[in-house]
């Protein structure tokens, strides 16, 4: 669709659900997510009185095929919907559609927050992303949010639709089936470091009676940063319910530090766990965590597996699906040192 | 051994250039370049095949291992392991790396209870993985991020 039939349309979309008239403008394709289709845009709002009004936007759409296929935008719209009016800075949802008349794919529009997305990648210096005084308030910030993220009262906020897991050992079990399951979905062959992987994995199923919101994808790369504070929350097409330790684990994964040996270029991985620990008054438990450290790459490895066999099936031609068969080594190299048995 | 083939490869970069890049390149010279790009890759396609030194390194380490866990596992242990790595077609060698991945992952069911049989298999793997990142180029998914 071209981008002033897509401007015209979302003008429809707005103009339906605000009162006067809109004007779309300055529509750009972000070129940062990998799996939904993000589109940012300006809104100038004319009020029925005459009063005019700057907006600016996001319309996230779901892909014809992609990492995390299949796409339901519904849960995610939802949780971001029920928390528009909570403190944690995750943009305000106010719009989700599923019609094919609007954009042809099923759509959200959320607010854009102020703020640069740090990309997970190391500096032309070779340092992290960060200087040490962005490090000094933005970790802390991360930490904070993480803290107030798992607060939050799922029940209350009516987020059991998202599943709850029996608790014990069914937390982590379940959300090692689900992965399993992508894996399996790809079709494509189990590489001998994976299946190493998996198979510690059912065997280290670790026990927690402690349930919360889990962001699913919370770390570097997802973090909205304005002078070295936080700003906002992006990417919840991973949330669920399950072990608050899993956002821990998965925000210090080696996966995103950036060059730096720091969780998300910020703070060491037991920096990061003792100040969360110390923050939300959880133990940051040893073996829990190390399973999700693996569970981490494992579940990237899924992800990547579910792109690659798209663009293989051509149900995308998105070529950056097709150099993530490029990265797996780097990923079984990683499980190496994660499991202990790279040299 | 990669997951998509190459000539899938080659169709995919060709299918981005015409319909994502193209339309977006102004001057006559750079578009002229972008069809010249697209003419090389098309003769390219049915021309490239993976590397077979990098297969053949795999299969000499995967079989030394498989070999090393069997010598090291006593029977009927051994049994799944001696018929996965026997099912293996010597030829083609891209079916010889397939086929040796799978013996590998019934070697580490095998070896489920006996860690010391299974270092070899470890040992590969690490072996392996080393030499998958080796022929690497740097990622440029940073650039890719940012456009």
């Amino acid at each position: 669709m071209a981008d002033d039939i897509l401007a015209s349309r979302l003008e429809r979309f707005l103009a339906a659900r605000l009162p006067g008239t809109v004007r779309v403008t300055a529509l750009e394709r972000s070129t940062e997510g990998f799996s939904q289709e993000t589109f940012a845009f300006d809104a100038e709002l004319t009020h029925p009185d005459g009063r005019r009004e700057a907006r600016r936007w996001i319309a996230k759409r779901e892909p014809v095929a992609g990492l995390l296929e299949p796409y339901d935008l519904g849960p995610e719209f939802r949780v971001l919907h029920a928390l528009s009016d909570d403190p944690l800075p995750s943009p305000p949802t106010p719009w989700f559609t599923t019609d094919p008349a609007d954009l042809d794919r099923p759509f959200y529009v959320m607010e854009r927050i102020d703020g640069e997305v740090p990309i997970p990648a190391p500096g032309d210096d070779g340092t992290g992303p960060f200087s040490d005084a962005e490090r000094e308030t933005l970790g802390p910030d991360i930490v904070h949010a993480l803290v107030q993220l798992h607060a939050i009262d799922w029940r209350a906020r009516d987020l059991a639709f998202l599943g709850v897991p029996s608790a014990g050992k069914g937390i982590a079990a379940r959300e090692l089936e689900r992965w399993e399951k992508r894996i399996v979905d790809s079709g494509l062959d189990v590489a001998p470091p994976l299946a190493e992987a998996l198979r510690w994995l059912r065997a280290n199923l670790p026990s927690t009676d402690e349930i919360t919101l889990v962001h699913g994808d919370y770390r570097l790369g997802n973090f909205l940063v304005r002078d070295g504070r936080l700003t906002g929350i992006l990417d919840w097409e991973m949330v669920h319910l399950g072990d608050p330790l899993e956002d821990v684990a998965w925000c210090s994964s080696s996966l995103w530090r950036a060059g730096t040996p720091m969780a998300s270029g910020l703070m060491t991985p037991e920096e990061f766990a003792a100040r969360y620990a110390a923050s939300s008054g959880r133990t940051a438990d040893a073996d829990r965590l190390r399973f999700y450290e693996v569970l981490t790459i494992v579940k990237m490895i899924a992800i990547m597996l579910t792109g690659i066999r798209a663009f293989r099936d051509g149900r995308t031609t998105d070529l950056r699906m097709a150099i993530f068969d490029h990265q797996l080594p780097f990923l079984y190299l990683l499980l190496g040192m994660s499991r202990g048995w790279l040299a | 051994m990669s997951n998509v083939p190459v000539a899938a490869l080659i169709d995919g970069v060709m299918q981005t250039l015409r319909e994502a890049v193209l339309p977006d390149v102004k001057t006559r010279f750079a578009r002229g370049q972008v069809f010249a790009v697209l003419d090389v890759l098309n003769n390219l396609r049915d021309r490239i095949a993976p590397s077979p030194e990098l297969m053949q390194a795999e299969i000499d380490s995967a079989t030394m291992a498989l070999t090393q866990v069997i010598a090291a596992l006593h029977l009927p242990a051994a049994q799944p392991v001696h018929a996965a790595l026997a099912a293996a077609p010597v030829l083609p060698l891209a079916d010889r790396v397939a086929a040796l991945r799978a013996a590998l992952v019934v070697a580490l069911d095998a070896t489920a209870a006996h860690p010391d049989a299974r270092a070899p298999v470890l040992a590969h793997l690490s072996a392996q993985a080393m030499r998958d990142v080796m022929v690497l180029k740097p990622s440029l998914l940073q650039e890719i991020s940012k456009g």
